[in-house]
């Protein structure tokens, strides 16, 4: 798979220039810095308020067709970036294709913390218009840990200059007051936030408060000896972090052609939703399992479907669902509720069979076919389970299973399953107009099954 | 839908608890005839396009956990429980075949089962007014009754309803397109609007999109609010205030957390099979004969699946949409009653959990069938059960959110059921193969809550009389599948409908 597209997003009183050096470093990427309304080449189309933006950036992702893409947002521009990732996640067409963010010294979607005496001496700076170069330098010196270097510095410091007043204002007045942090809930696209060490008040601390709640897959990293500038200070080491996350964002990506189905007005926005929420797990407390469990599990996975092999992140899936409790409406009268019941079940399979995750294929088979006959068990023992309750807990195990693995969007693309695809928001439905054997329509991927 | 609202003093004509097939017809009639109705619904409503075409996003199901135990246990859940403005009928399959009239004289014509104290004439009328006013489609001649007419032509047959249809020709069994309860044209429906012709998606039991399907908040709750009725969501009946003559003064609910109180002069319970008796034994009420709970009935609803050379994607279309009664009355089976078939699309969850519980599979055959999804057709039966002794709803000693003991339900098959699965397996596979398909396996389910609050004419051995009227509480009514005598063959919620009218108008010609 072709490495994803890496949309940059520039900081207050910067433009897409900050990001040469950075993407010098990625240029087996396709990189795309933009210029943010209001700043760098776009200084002329003025103030765009947060919510405006938000939607230019949609746009902007819309109109240049990528097949998948992360997002790179650095203060301001990581605002605007968590605001469209959490309209991604709410299933809005045409968004699916973002894989990941990556958030650098970024703005919260909660109002930013900043110093109040330091936000009206930057409000009047452009009071009378355009900023000076003094105190353009100050803004740019004052967010580097040290000078940067004179090409550099004067780049960063024309770009505060040709930043539009009313842009600039708005930001501080309000963008960077707005809350969005209700609307934006947890998102579970995996993120990475970067946070440098000599960072002010969007440094790691601010981070961890305000950003990383909103990201259930997120990771830390902190950049040593940069302050906020850090596509400034330190390219190459931010480089190396973007690269890193944007293959580990990959490896969760949909087949090229089944992503652009998903992404289609085929599919109603609350189906798109729960699909995309669906690749990336929400992670939920594991208290309740041990590694032991997770490897059990996943030991079960292989046997029950054998294509999966021992899959630690499926395994993981099943116990999260099962840790969550939601249930499917009943359970088997005759087992505790379904936590007591794995834990009890995973500790009978273990006990019974001395080990079930070393034993040798053939061997675990003949174990669950004697569990299914109702002949494997611990009777009288409140933290086992009974034969009857190990053939009807095993049966649970296996539904489990499967309907984890076959709700998975993956397992769809690969067997060739649209019918999520049938009905988007608009005011007829589209539905299959072909309904009979070996009649697919145009738009249909084809199976990858042959028959037998 | 602008609707009216009660004050928590006015003393309500009816309150109806449940807006699903037993309920929402006859909340519709009792406004008709100018009556004040309050309709409590546990569940949230829905606007049509709300529905999430994803098995396991989808949220209008009775998701609160019931413990099923016996020899064949029952699954709950997407299985047969509806949650939301408009009940069970949000996910319904809209598989509609009349009940057949022997099937409610069965105890007369078999000396098995029980027979229906509502002479079959009176009931088919009713079924006729409520096809009419929801619109079915279906063949222009119906093999098995002469008479029959459908308002809108049947839906495209999809790929397991042409293996079906020849491996039933094949075979000499007689089949044709099922009557279904959608509209296969456009619909202007009244007091709604317009319901959108059926566009093949395959996904009803998530949740009808465009409206084709009947449901009961795009069908009778518009008519009986347009009515003057009151329909309120999220509204979880947790108790009843009674008077000093031992009626039912007031019903008191559950909403956002508060506790409410409507005062009414009529109850009408319709909170399904489960559920209504499940309210009645946690309150300890309307059960002098100790039958509350009593004769609880699934269907048999065997499937058989298998694969196919051609590319099915059996997703598409209709999901039932091909029909045979022609073993309503299998000569040499064993039974009493008979069985329906029908052919089967399934979305991949529901088949992989079919295969992984019913039919016992795992590993490398479960696999392959899995892969092969797009390969995959099925044939399946909805078939007579008899009430028994031993199955029965009790309560267990685990409590819910509201402090209610939960339903603990055991099922298991007897005499009866066996003969009717052993008979289908035969015959299906052999319909099956006749069809072309191979590595045919039999997957074992039963399915729709029925019996558990009977209606007869003797108050020792049933809880309501044939009006639906409680033996033991005289404003209290009870209509939904609870108070079948006997389970039909037929998928009930037709009938279930049918019976809300009857019931309101046996109300409103009553001297209460």
């Amino acid at each position: 798979m072709t490495p994803p597209t890496l949309l940059f997003l520039h900081a207050l009183g910067a433009s897409a220039r900050e990001w040469r050096q950075v993407a010098d470093h990625l240029s087996d990427h396709d990189c795309v810095a933009l210029d943010l309304p209001g700043f760098g080449d776009a200084a002329d189309a003025g103030h765009a308020d947060v919510g405006t933006m938000t939607d230019w950036l949609a746009q902007e992702i819309r109109a240049r067709d990528l097949t998948a893409c992360v997002l790179v947002g650095h203060s301001m521009g990581g605002k605007i970036a968590t605001l469209v990732a959490a309209r991604a996640a709410a299933g809005e067409p045409g968004l699916a294709n973002i894989l990941g963010v990556v958030l650098v010294a970024a703005s919260p979607p909660s109002p930013e913390p900043m110093d109040e005496t330091r936000r009206a001496e930057m409000i009047a700076w452009f009071a009378d218009g355009q900023a000076s170069r003094d105190d353009a330098e100050t803004f740019v010196d004052a967010n580097s840990a040290e000078t940067l270097p004179e090409a550099l510095r004067d780049q960063a410091i024309d770009d505060v200059r040709r930043s539009n007043r009313a842009a600039w204002l708005g930001w501080l007045e309000r963008g960077s007051r707005e809350d969005g942090a209700a609307a934006v809930g947890q998102l579970a696209l995996p993120a990475l936030i970067i946070a440098g060490t000599e960072d002010g008040d969007l440094g790691e601390d601010a981070q961890r408060r305000l950003n990383l709640p909103h990201y259930a897959n997120a990771r830390m990293r902190v950049v040593q000896g940069a302050a906020h500038l850090i596509p400034y200070e330190q390219p190459r080491a931010l480089a190396a972090l973007i690269r890193e996350h944007a293959a580990l964002a990959t490896t969760a990506a949909l087949p090229e052609d089944f992503a652009r189905l998903l992404d289609s007005d085929r599919v109603s926005s609350g189906t798109r939703a729960a699909m995309l929420d669906r690749i990336y797990p929400m992670p939920v407390g594991t208290a309740l399992w041990d590694d032991a469990d997770h490897a059990t599990v996943a030991a079960l996975v292989a046997r029950i479907l054998p294509d999966c092999g021992a899959d630690r992140a499926l395994a993981g899936r099943i116990l999260a669902s099962v840790a969550q409790g939601v249930g499917d409406g009943w359970r088997f009268a005759e087992l505790p509720d379904d936590r007591a019941a794995w834990s009890r079940g995973l500790a009978t399979l273990d006990t019974a069979t001395g080990g079930f995750v070393a034993l040798a294929d053939p061997d675990q088979d003949g174990w669950l076919d004697r569990i299914a006959g109702g002949t494997v068990g611990i009777e009288e023992d409140a933290s086992r389970l009974s034969p009857v309750q190990m053939r009807l807990w095993f049966e649970d195990v296996r539904a489990e299973t499967v309907r984890i693995w076959m709700a998975q969007p993956a397992t769809m693309a690969a067997i060739g399953y649209d019918g999520f695809a049938v009905g988007g928001d608009g005011p007829r439905k589209q539905g299959y107009t072909r309904t009979g054997a070996d009649d697919p329509e145009a738009w249909q991927r084809p199976s990858q099954e042959r028959g037998a | 839908m602008t609707t009216r609202q009660h004050g928590a003093n006015d003393v309500v004509d009816a309150v109806v608890i449940g807006t699903g097939a037993g309920g929402a017809p006859l909340t519709a009639r009792l406004a008709q005839a100018g009556l004040s109705v309050v309709a409590l619904e546990a569940g949230r409503a829905f606007r049509p396009d709300e529905h999430v075409a994803d098995e396991v996003a989808a949220d209008i199901y009775w998701m609160e956990e019931r413990l099923s135990g016996g020899s064949t246990p029952t699954a709950f859940g997407s299985n047969n429980s509806g949650m939301g403005v408009g009940g069970s009928t949000l996910h319904w399959g809209a598989f509609c075949p009349r009940p057949d009239p022997r099937d409610l004289r069965l105890r007369t014509l078999t000396g098995e089962g029980a027979d229906w104290p509502i002479d079959s004439a009176e009931l088919t009328r009713y079924i006729a007014e409520v096809e009419a006013f929801t619109g079915v489609s279906g063949p222009a001649d119906y093999p098995w009754d002469a008479t029959r007419r459908y308002a809108y032509p049947p839906v495209a047959r999809n790929a397991a309803a042409d293996a079906m249809a020849r491996g039933c020709a094949a075979l000499g069994i007689t089949a044709t397109d099922a009557p279904a309860a959608l509209v296969s044209r456009d619909r202007d429906q009244p007091h709604w609007g317009q319901r959108q012709a059926c566009v093949n998606c395959g996904a009803c039991h998530q949740g009808c999109r465009n409206a084709a399907k009947t449901s009961m908040d795009t069908t009778y709750l518009p008519l009986a609010v347009a009515h003057g009725a009151e329909i309120r969501a999220g509204a979880r009946v947790v108790a009843f205030d009674y008077d000093g003559r031992g009626r039912i003064s007031a019903v008191v609910y559950s909403q956002n957390g508060q506790e409410h109180r409507q005062l009414c002069a009529a109850v009408f319970l319709c909170a399904g099979g489960v559920e209504t008796p499940r309210l009645l034994l946690n309150l300890g009420i309307a059960n002098s004969s100790g039958q509350v709970g009593r004769n609880f009935m699934a269907h048999v609803a065997t499937q058989i699946w298998g694969r196919f050379d051609a590319e099915m994607r059996m997703n598409r279309g209709y999901p039932s949409s091909l029909i045979s009664e022609d073993m309503m009355r299998p000569g040499d089976a064993g039974c009493a009653g008979g069985y329906l078939i029908q052919s089967l699309g399934v979305l991949p969850v529901n088949l992989a959990t079919g295969l992984a519980r019913g039919a016992g599979l795992w590993g490398e055959r479960l696999q392959t069938l899995l892969r092969g999804y797009n390969r995959m057709a099925g044939i399946g039966i909805n078939g007579e059960c008899l009430p028994h002794a031993d199955n029965r709803l009790t309560l267990a000693d685990e409590v819910d959110a509201f402090g209610h003991r939960k339903a603990r339900i055991d099922f298991s098959y007897h005499a009866n059921e066996q003969a009717i699965d052993r008979h289908a397996r035969r015959t299906l596979s052999d319909i099956w193969a006749a069809a072309g398909a191979q590595d045919i396996c039999a997957v074992d389910r039963s399915a729709h809550t029925i019996g558990t609050c009977r209606m007869g004419h003797d108050g020792d051995t049933a809880v309501v009389d044939s009006d639906g009227r409680s033996f033991d509480i005289a404003n209290l009514r009870i209509c939904d599948n609870s108070i079948f005598p006997s389970a039909l063959a037929a998928n009930p919620a037709l009938t279930i409908m049918a019976l809300s009218l009857r019931t309101a108008d046996r109300f409103l010609a009553s001297d209460d």
